[in-house]
C-alpha cells in the first residue's frame, strides 16, 4: 500500500488537502470503522480514534489527548515561570539587562536540541516514556531555582528548564498514534495551541503565588523561590499521571506489544535530503521564527515591560501579560480556519496570502505596541499583535503538510526548531543590550517581523502558483503528482514506495481552489509508471 | 477594511500623544537644594540588610533666605541608587522628570517638615537589594508636589556612597526540600521504568 509504518513523517500521512483544519470526526465510508474493537470511540483498522470528542476522558484516546496537552502546558508554565517575576529576581540576584536578556535566550535555546533528540526517543521508548522522561527529569531543574545565587546560575537553570519543551514532540507523536490521519490536523493543532497557553497562564499564576507566599510571611527574595516549587510539583504530578494512566498505543504499551508485519522504514538520509534541498523548508523555518519565535520572546519580556513602563503592580503586569499567551486558545485555531476558508476559494495562493496578511499585521501591531505611551493603547495593540502572530502560527501549519509528503515529519520538526531559534535571535538582538530600551526593542522586533515575512512571496508551487505568479500551464510540470512523486527515485518507484505520495497528490487537488473542476486529467492515473 | 482599521488606530495613537503632553511634571533640576543631609554611613561602608542600621539627620540650610521654607509641609527620606548600580539597569534610570525618575525606589521614612534638626534611625530592610546607595530627602508642599531636596552625596554622586549587603533569600530548609523532591522525581521515574521492564520480560517468558 505504500504507507510505511513508523517512518519519519508517517504521523501526518493520510492528511490530504480535503479535510478542514477544524475536522472533528471522519465519517465511515471514507475510513471504515472496525466493528470488533471495544473502545468508547469509533476507531479505524489501526484502532485509532475517528472522532475527536473534546470533553471526554475516555481511555485511551481522549485520555491520552488530555494527558498530553496538559504535560506540554506544564512545561510551558515552568519555562516561562521566571518571566513575570523578573522585577524581583533581578534585584535579588543583582542582574543587569544583559543577564536578563541572556536568560531569556537560554530558556528557548535548550529545546532546539531536546526536540530533535525526542523524535528518536519516541521511536525507541514510545511517546509515553518520552514524555515522562522529559517532564520528570526536568523537575529537578525547576526545583534548582531555590539554589540560584547569581546571574550565571540563573541563566544555567533557565537553560535546563527549557529542555522540557521537547514535550511538544511527544505530544504530537502521541496524538498521531491515537487519532486517525484525517482528523490529526485538528487534534494536533488544538493540543499545540492549548499547550502554548501555558506561557500565558504562568504570567498570571506566578505573581499570584508570589503574592500569597509573601502575605504568609516570606520576604520577597525568598517568596519567589518558594513560588517555583509549584511548577516543580506539577512536573512530578503530570509525570506520574502519564506513567500510570497513559499508554503508548490504543491497544497497550510499546514494550508489551509485538511489532506487526514487515516494517520497512524509509531511509532517514533520504528523508532528510529531500527536506533540506526543498527551498520552501528554509523559508518556513525563517517565517515560523517570526510568528512562534516572537510569541516566545514576548512571553519572556512583556510582563517586565508593563511593570517598568507603566508602573504597574506585579500582579497587574502579570494579568496583562497573560492575555497575550492565553489568546492562543482561539487565535491559533482561527489562523488555521482562515487558511482553510481562503483555500476553498483561492487554493494554495489563498493560504499564502492569508499567512502573509496575518503575520505582517502582527508585525505592524508589534511596532505600535512599542510606540504606545498610554496603557490602554498598549494593551489593545498587544492583543492585536498576539492574534496576528498566533493566527500566523496556525496558518503556517495549514501550508506545511503540502511542502513535502515524504519529509513532512522532518520539515515540521525543522520549522518548530526555527521558531525557537528565531526567538533566541530576537531576544539577543533587541532585548539584551542596555543601549536599546524594551520599547525600542519591541518596535525593532515588529519591523523585523514585517521584513522576515516578505520571503513568503517567494514560495511557489508549480501546480498551484505563488502569491504573485499563477501555476505552471505545463500539463506535466503543473500537476500535483509531478511535484510529490519527484521526491522518489526510479528505483524506489519500482518498489512502489511512492504510492502514498500519488494518493496524496490526487487528494491535494483541492489546493487549486475553485479551479478543481477544470483540472485536466494528469498522465499519472495508472499506479506503475516507468 | 484593514486600512480603515489602521487609520482608526493611528488616530487614537495621535490623540493619546497629544493628551500626554498636557500633563507637565515636576523636574528635578527645578528643585532647590535647601536641605542639609548627613548619614551615619561612611564612604565605602558595607551594611548588612536586616541587621545594620543607618541614622539620617536633616535640617533646613540656614544660608537660604528665611521665608524660603514657608511652603514646606512634608518630608520623605529615601534610599537612592548610586550611578554604579544604575549601569546596565534601565529600571533604575535617573530622569529629570520626577514622575519618571527611578533613582530613589526605597522609602526610609515620611515625616512632617521641621526646620530644626531631624533624625531617624532605620534598620536596612530585608528586601533592599545588593547595591551602592546614598540618601536623599525630598520636601513636599501642601499639594504633595516636590519643592526642595537634600542628599548625602555631592552633585556628581561620587562621595559618601555606602553599600548594602543583601540577604540571598536562600534557606537551608528550601534547599533540603528541593533536593528531596528532585530525588523523588528521579527515583519514581526509574522505579516505574524498572518495574515495567521486569513485568514485560516476565510476561514474555
Amino acid at each position: 500500500m505504500g504507507d510505511i509504518e513508523g517512518s519519519p513523517g508517517s504521523s501526518m500521512h493520510g492528511v490530504t488537502g480535503r479535510e478542514p483544519v477544524l475536522a472533528f470526526s471522519v465519517a465511515s465510508p471514507m475510513v471504515p470503522t472496525d466493528p470488533t474493537a471495544k473502545f468508547d470511540l469509533p476507531v479505524d483498522s489501526e484502532h485509532k480514534a475517528k472522532v475527536f470528542k473534546l470533553f471526554s476522558f475516555a481511555n485511551p484516546h481522549m485520555r491520552t489527548f488530555h494527558l498530553s496537552w496538559i504535560s506540554f502546558f506544564t512545561c510551558f508554565v515552568s519555562t516561562f515561570a521566571a518571566a513575570p517575576l523578573v522585577p524581583i529576581i533581578r534585584d535579588n540576584l543583582n542582574l543587569t539587562k544583559g543577564d536578563v536578556g541572556n536568560a531569556g535566550v537560554a530558556s528557548v535555546s535548550g529545546s532546539i536540541f531536546s526536540r530533535l533528540v525526542m523524535g528518536a526517543v519516541c521511536d525507541l521508548l514510545g511517546p509515553r516514556y518520552g514524555c515522562a522522561f522529559v517532564i520528570m527529569l526536568t523537575a529537578p531543574t525547576v526545583f534548582c531555582m531555590s539554589f540560584v545565587a547569581d546571574a550565571s546560575g540563573y541563566i544555567a537553570v533557565r537553560f535546563m528548564i527549557g529542555f522540557s519543551l521537547a514535550t511538544f514532540v511527544t505530544c504530537q507523536y502521541w496524538m498521531s498514534t491515537m487519532f486517525n490521519g484525517k482528523i490529526i490536523g485538528t487534534v494536533n493543532g488544538t493540543a499545540a495551541g492549548w499547550g502554548n497557553m501555558g506561557g500565558g497562564a504562568t504570567q498570571l499564576l506566578m505573581p499570584l503565588l508570589y503574592d500569597v507566599i509573601q502575605r504568609a510571611g516570606a520576604t520577597p527574595f525568598t517568596a519567589w523561590r518558594i513560588a517555583f516549587f509549584i511548577p516543580g510539583w506539577l512536573h512530578v504530578i503530570m509525570g506520574i499521571l502519564v506513567l500510570t494512566l497513559g499508554q503508548d498505543l490504543p491497544d497497550g504499551n510499546l514494550g508489551a506489544l509485538q511489532k506487526k508485519g514487515d516494517v520497512s522504514k524509509d531511509k532517514f538520509s533520504k528523508v532528510f535530503w529531500y527536506a533540506i534541498t526543498n527551498y520552501r523548508t528554509w523559508i518556513f523555518v525563517l517565517l515560523y521564527g517570526y510568528s512562534m519565535g516572537v510569541e516566545l520572546s514576548t512571553d519572556n519580556v512583556i510582563a517586565e515591560y508593563f511593570f517598568d513602563r507603566f508602573d504597574l503592580k506585579l500582579q497587574t503586569a502579570g494579568i496583562i501579560a497573560a492575555t497575550f499567551g492565553m489568546a492562543n486558545l482561539l487565535a491559533r485555531p482561527f489562523g488555521g480556519y482562515a487558511s482553510d476558508v481562503a483555500a476553498r476559494r483561492f487554493g494554495m495562493r489563498g493560504r499564502l496570502w492569508t499567512l502573509w496578511i496575518l503575520q505582517t499585521l502582527g508585525g505592524v501591531f508589534c511596532i505600535f505596541l512599542g510606540r504606545s505611551n498610554s496603557l490602554p493603547i498598549a494593551v489593545t495593540m498587544m492583543i492585536f499583535f498576539s492574534v496576528g502572530a498566533q493566527a500566523a502560527c496556525g496558518a503556517t501549519f495549514g501550508i506545511i503538510p503540502f511542502i513535502s509528503r515524504r519529509s513532512l515529519g522532518i520539515i515540521s520538526g525543522m520549522t518548530g526548531a526555527g521558531g525557537n531559534f528565531g526567538s533566541g535571535l530576537t531576544q539577543l538582538l533587541f532585548f539584551t543590550s542596555s543601549q536599546i530600551s524594551t520599547a525600542m526593542g519591541l518596535t525593532y522586533m515588529g519591523i523585523m517581523i514585517v521584513a522576515c515575512t516578505m520571503p513568503v512571496t517567494l514560495v511557489h508551487f508549480p501546480q498551484w502558483g505563488s502569491m504573485f505568479l499563477p501555476p505552471s500551464r505545463d500539463v506535466i510540470k503543473g500537476s500535483e503528482e509531478h511535484y510529490y512523486v519527484s521526491e522518489w527515485t526510479e528505483d524506489e518507484k519500482q518498489k512502489g514506495m511512492h504510492q502514498g505520495s500519488v494518493k496524496f497528490a490526487e487528494n491535494s487537488r483541492s489546493e487549486r481552489g475553485r479551479r478543481v473542476a477544470s483540472a485536466p486529467t494528469p498522465p499519472y492515473a495508472t499506479p506503475n509508471h516507468a | 477594511m484593514a486600512s480603515s482599521r489602521i487609520l482608526f488606530v493611528v488616530s487614537i495613537l495621535l490623540c493619546s500623544f497629544a493628551m500626554h503632553s498636557c500633563y507637565a511634571s515636576e523636574l528635578f533640576s527645578n528643585l532647590k537644594k535647601s536641605i542639609l543631609v548627613t548619614s551615619s554611613a561612611k564612604h565605602g561602608q558595607v551594611l548588612k540588610s536586616g541587621e545594620a542600621n543607618i541614622t539620617v539627620t536633616w535640617s533646613f540650610n540656614k544660608t537660604f533666605p528665611a521665608g524660603a521654607d514657608s511652603t514646606y509641609k512634608t518630608v520623605k527620606v529615601k534610599l537612592c541608587y548610586a550611578p554604579i548600580s544604575q549601569k546596565d539597569r534601565g529600571w533604575r534610570k535617573t530622569k529629570d522628570e520626577l514622575k519618571k525618575d527611578r533613582t530613589c525606589q526605597h522609602k526610609i521614612v515620611k515625616r512632617k517638615y521641621e526646620a530644626s534638626k531631624n533624625s531617624v534611625t532605620w534598620t536596612i530592610e530585608r528586601d533592599i537589594p545588593k547595591a551602592t546607595y546614598f540618601v536623599r530627602v525630598y520636601v513636599f508642599n501642601a499639594e504633595d508636589k516636590e519643592v526642595a531636596y537634600g542628599q548625602t552625596t555631592n552633585t556628581a554622586k561620587k562621595t559618601n556612597l555606602f553599600e548594602v549587603e543583601a540577604i540571598t533569600g536562600r534557606h537551608a530548609s528550601l534547599d533540603i526540600a528541593s533536593v528531596c523532591f528532585s530525588v523523588f522525581s528521579i527515583v519514581s521515574l526509574a522505579g516505574f521504568f524498572y518495574l515495567e521492564k521486569r513485568k514485560g520480560s516476565s510476561q514474555q517468558k
